[in-house]
């Protein structure tokens, strides 16, 4: 068994970092209207069915074996889930605006309900297989074969965080994404227009939900009901992490991967899944504010 | 409970869809049972989520484990309706009171994170706790309703008993929500603060509302059972939760004809949106992502109009001096309070006496420590040194309502503003529980004419002026029959001719033998009315005396330089 | 320069449905410094965030640099060159001291970094501090933060509301040289203060407000700093002066 610690390892951190991407759009959405997006998960499984159909579109011009087709059906998954993002701003957010985020919370169970079962409608219930990120054989360390499409999704995963970061921490647009979401109305009042902030912030969050729905999709495959799990998850880790941290957030759901998929390994995946619900209510019950607290100065 | 036209609508409601669905028999009966089972369990999510404003994810659960308890009690147990039906609604109204301690006090995205875990939870154990609930099989064979002597197995029947249930739901549903206790939850739920400034227990009235919530749960999901004779892990899915979630937003969440109304709408929509087929669930997100956009009221949001009954004639034997009853000679004294705030001392070591019938001032510039020391008085916060004695007893400890209740009241520096509910109803709400309502209507009615109200009883929260809003907030205060008040800045935003009516109210108030602490920022208030001036600066009295000694006295007016070279 | 920067006509400004200034009418020119004096509640923070545009102005008409202002959205009238340094400081907490600089500058990135650059070289204790969360800094250097977040974009008024709250006095004397310093440059600044000594040490001009009412409008050195606190305490209209 212990040869395939490695490679449990590997699976993990790749799906931790998938978990990290969901969960980054997620609290990014939280940080900027206050309220949970609930569809974050269907927005997920629906940027998984985009990449299904991009994948089944490309390969046919590109081949499988161009070492671009993935790459470049990332690219497109994000820029469609981006536009999704917007168009789910306008639906789900921008009518209550003005309204207590309770109705954006229930707005976007609307819209993960709608979405989840057009793709029911669209796709049927049945698994998917999305496209490979990379075609390459497994990288062979002594005894053990790392599966070279893992590490793909860990490098992509890894980027596209670190691009996010660079986004947020480097750019003007990003300082101001931030500045409006730690304090609206002073934004405006120094001249940062929050409308665009918010809407900039929705198209993001989707099209990050959107790679982590392409970079799961081919180990993992895609359903139209799978949503709900990774919302939990990006839910959990927010309220292990910090609510409103990004790092903290992002940090979560890496080790939520982690220990799922050696739990999984070596208990069983229900053993997991009950443990992590166990195991966010007795935080919530020690702390009612969650494990760091939230922050009172909201930090991005 | 339900009077004129609302029992009408509810008769209505419960009567037409019966007799409807028996005419027009087969298929439209099941449907209508449907919408009856799921009706109770709205109506339980009613009391969380309308009525204490909390967004559970649990009801779908409670739904689920009404469901197993049923058909475990039936297929293995083999026990009778009753006994099975009574589990039904025990085991789950148990889970929410366990959880309810940690779970209720939490921040609304926690809870809803929270509520949503326990519904996993039960989920996973659902699936695979094989043994016991058949795993994903499920449970077959759940028996029919059988009463002792009596066989219900037509559908008929099984439609009739789902909606006598659904009757008495109504019946408990309107027992807990009945008169003021529905005006004391929506000051619950609209102003936290203010309802417990007025005596109203937020802990014990939400862990009530929780667990009979679980039980109208409980009981909707053993019914189902009953009808499908079938459970499976499916009456655990977070579908379940959203059908509800969903019946509760279009039908409304603020009347019980919503619930009705909701539940019967959604239940018919898979057969409206039959070319959808099994994804009907598209037309129920859509359906509530247009409710809760277009019409956050809900279906009975229209009828709210209707509904509201004329006007009852103002009760004749108003209780002028609401005060009298009040235990007058009771004296508020606070001893050497401390309280700081990262590193700042707000109120430090302040002593201060307010007996009755005194009308004593506190004043300060911004900053000085007089609203942290009203808090620390009304209990709002705790102090870190010092002590709070209220007659022969310390109170230091003691939670907001209970301060209230002893007799000690506030009003708050921004009126609480409940515009759904009208000002009569708004006093009603502080009226003591216990009293009968005869009796709340007059002292209410008493209340609101000593603020200068007696105009307006039927004008609505939102309609009402500043000066109107903080008169409101001090009838609200009187309801509660202090025997010393609180006052917060009760002059701000006042005209100059609407703060000598105030004026006039307290002294007639001090004179019965209220005592009064009056925060302002400057003199020109206080000057006439006051017997004493406590003069605050960075968390210490610097003055008192008499308002003519503080007004001249130098560390008074130096406390108005600021920092500078003072 | 000709015509005032900023004129209120009476103005009246309405918060949670309360009148909280009432038909205020004054002038700011550039370089001058015009303090608004008032105890809590006299209706001064509402004043400056009705110029803003983040109150609601019931009545009257506010004129900037002789354009009516009524109906432009707050970014908007920063944008046309109002700077506003609110109440309680309001940065923004999670961004670092340079962040704060730069989230609100209107411009190029080269002149991003030289007006920030700038700002250091006026505020050698932000300089220190620039890679610093802002909520981690002490609150005088949060008060200069704030003012030097405000004139980032060299606006031609300056709403100062309440800088010298809570600060130690040698730290209120870097505040204070830092708004002389604004007017000096040109603009008009509207300070907003119940500190009467600190606020009497930059007024070219006074005015005392009390309920939302001015009560009292004239050169800063018209009154002894005891008759304005008693006026202040007292809140009556008392004798005119």
């Amino acid at each position: 068994m212990g040869d395939a610690v490695p490679q449990l390892l590997v699976n993990g951190i790749a799906l931790g970092s998938a978990y990290a991407l969901i969960a980054l759009g997620f609290v990014l959405v939280i940080n900027a209207v206050g309220a949970v997006n609930f569809a974050q998960g269907d927005l997920v499984m629906a940027g998984g069915f985009v990449a299904v159909i991009l994948g089944e579109l490309l390969t046919p011009h590109l081949g499988d074996a161009t070492a671009a087709t993935g790459p470049l059906t990332l690219l497109l998954t994000m820029l469609v889930m981006a536009a999704m993002g917007l168009l789910f701003s306008l639906l789900a957010y921008v009518p209550l605006r003005k309204k207590p985020p309770v109705s954006v919370f229930i707005s976007t169970i609307a819209l993960g309900l709608i979405l989840q079962h057009a793709a029911n409608a669209g796709f049927g219930p049945e698994p998917r297989t999305g496209p490979a990120l990379l075609q390459a054989d497994g990288l062979q360390l002594g005894p053990v074969l790392i599966s070279m499409q893992q590490i793909a999704v860990i490098g992509a995963a890894g980027l596209l965080i670190g691009a996010t970061g660079l986004l947020l921490t480097r750019t003007q647009l990003g300082r101001r994404l931030r500045a409006a979401a730690q304090d609206p109305e002073i934004a405006e009042a120094v001249g940062i227009n929050g409308a665009t902030c918010i809407a900039v912030t929705f198209a993001l969050a989707v099209a990050l939900a959107g790679a982590a729905g392409m970079l799961l999709s081919n180990q993992f495959f895609v359903a139209p009901g799978d949503g709900g799990l990774f919302m939990l998850k990006a839910y959990i880790a927010v309220t292990l992490g910090g609510w409103g941290r990004l790092d903290g957030a992002a940090l979560a759901a890496l080790l939520i991967g982690v220990f799922e998929v050696l739990m999984a390994a070596y208990v069983s995946y229900v053993a997991a899944e009950a443990l992590l619900y166990a195991g966010v209510l007795a935080v919530l019950l020690v702390r009612p504010s969650g494990l760091l607290g939230e922050t009172i100065q909201r930090r991005t | 409970m339900f009077a004129g036209r609302s029992l009408w609508l509810m008769a209505g409601l419960l009567v037409l869809p019966v007799a409807g669905a028996i005419a027009l028999g087969g298929y439209e009966q099941r449907i209508m049972t449907l919408a009856g089972i799921y009706a109770i369990a709205v109506l339980g999510y009613q009391l969380i989520f309308g009525r204490l404003g909390a967004l559970s994810l649990a009801q779908g659960c409670f739904f689920g484990l009404g469901a197993y308890v049923t058909g475990l009690a039936g297929v293995h147990l083999d026990w009778g309706f009753p006994a099975s039906f009574l589990a039904s609604l025990a085991v789950p109204a148990l889970l929410a009171a366990l959880v309810a301690i940690p779970v209720l006090r939490l921040e609304s995205h926690y809870f809803a994170l929270a509520t949503l875990g326990i519904s996993q939870v039960a989920l996973l154990i659902g699936v695979n706790w094989t043994e016991v609930t058949g795993g994903a099989n499920g449970l077959y064979g759940v028996p029919e309703i059988r009463f002792p002597g009596l066989s219900l197995i037509s559908s008929e029947a099984l439609l009739v008993t789902v909606w006598s249930v659904l009757a008495a739901a109504l019946v408990v549903f309107g027992a807990l929500t009945r008169g003021r206790k529905t005006h004391r939850l929506t000051l619950l739920r609209e102003a936290p603060e203010a309802a417990a400034a007025t005596g109203i227990d937020i802990g014990a009235n939400r862990l009530v509302l929780f667990v009979a919530s679980a039980a109208f749960g409980g009981a909707a999901g053993a019914l189902q059972a009953h009808s499908i004779g079938v459970v499976s892990p499916a009456v655990l899915e977070f579908q379940v939760m959203v059908t509800i979630l969903a019946m509760t937003v279009i039908g409304g969440r603020g009347h019980p004809a919503g619930a009705i109304l909701g539940a019967i709408l959604l239940a018919h929509l898979p057969e409206w949106f039959r070319f959808l087929e099994s994804h009907y669930l598209i037309a129920y997100g859509a359906a509530l992502l247009v409710a809760v956009i277009a019409m956050p009221e809900g279906l009975t949001g229209w009828l709210d109009r209707w509904l509201k009954e004329p006007a009852p004639p103002a009760p004749t034997g108003s209780d002028p001096h609401p005060s009298r009853h009040t235990r007058s000679g009771i004296e508020l004294s606070l001893r050497n309070l401390t309280k700081s705030y990262g590193g700042v001392t707000a109120v430090d070591g302040v002593s201060l006496n307010v007996a009755a019938g005194e009308i004593v001032g506190l004043i300060g510039p911004n900053g000085s420590g007089k609203s942290t020391l009203i808090n620390i008085a009304s209990g709002l916060q705790s102090p870190e040194n010092g002590s709070v004695h209220f007659g022969s007893s310390e109170i230091t400890r003691s939670r907001p309502h209970e301060r209230a209740l002893a007799g000690l009241a506030r009003t708050f520096q921004t009126p609480p503003a409940v515009p759904s509910l009208a000002p009569m109803a708004f006093v009603l709400a502080a009226c003591p529980a216990g009293m009968d309502d005869g009796q709340a209507e007059a002292l209410a009615c008493g209340c609101l004419e000593r603020a200068g109200l007696t105009a307006l009883p039927q004008a609505t929260g939102a309609a009402l002026s500043p000066a109107q809003r903080r008169g409101l907030d001090l009838a609200r205060a009187l309801a509660s029959r202090p025997s010393v008040l609180l006052l917060d800045e009760p002059a701000a935003g006042l005209t100059p001719d609407e703060r000598t009516g105030l004026a006039t109210c307290l002294k007639s108030l001090a004179s019965e033998g209220l005592g009064l602490l009056i925060v302002d920022h400057s003199m020109d208030f206080l000057l006439p009315l006051t017997d004493r001036v406590v003069c605050l600066a960075t968390g210490k009295v610097v003055a008192e005396g008499t308002p003519e000694e503080v007004s001249r006295d130098p560390a008074a007016i130096a406390a108005y330089f600021g920092s500078g070279d003072s | 320069m000709t015509g005032p920067v900023l004129s209120l006509e009476t103005v009246s400004v309405e918060r949670g449905g309360a009148r909280v200034v009432s038909a205020l009418s004054m002038a700011i020119h550039g370089g001058e410094v015009v303090t608004v004096l008032g105890s809590n509640g006299a209706g001064k923070s509402s004043l400056l965030r009705a110029i803003i545009g983040l109150g609601n102005t019931s009545a009257g008409r506010i004129r900037f640099a002789g354009e009516d202002l009524t109906g432009a959205r707050p970014r908007e009238r920063a944008a046309r060159g109002i700077g506003y340094c609110p109440e309680g400081r309001r940065l923004f907490p999670g961004l670092t001291v340079e962040e704060n600089l730069a989230v609100v500058f209107e411009g190029a990135t080269r002149a991003r970094k030289e007006r920030i650059t700038e700002m250091f070289d006026r505020f050698p204790a932000l300089a220190a501090k620039r890679g610093a969360r802002a909520w981690s800094l002490s609150g005088g250097q949060q008060q200069l933060l704030a003012i030097a977040r405000a004139i980032m974009n060299t606006p031609r008024l300056v709403l100062l509301d309440e800088p010298t709250l809570g600060l130690a006095p040698m730290v209120i004397d870097e505040v204070l040289d830092a708004v002389r310093s604004i007017a000096a440059s040109g603009a008009g600044v509207l300070l907003a203060e119940q500190n009467v000594v600190p606020a009497l040490r930059v007024a070219d001009r006074l005015l005392i407000l009390s309920r939302g009412a001015v009560v009292h409008d004239g050169p800063a050195t018209a009154l002894a700093p005891e008759r304005i606190a008693a006026l202040m305490l007292a809140g009556t209209e008392g004798p005119s002066v």
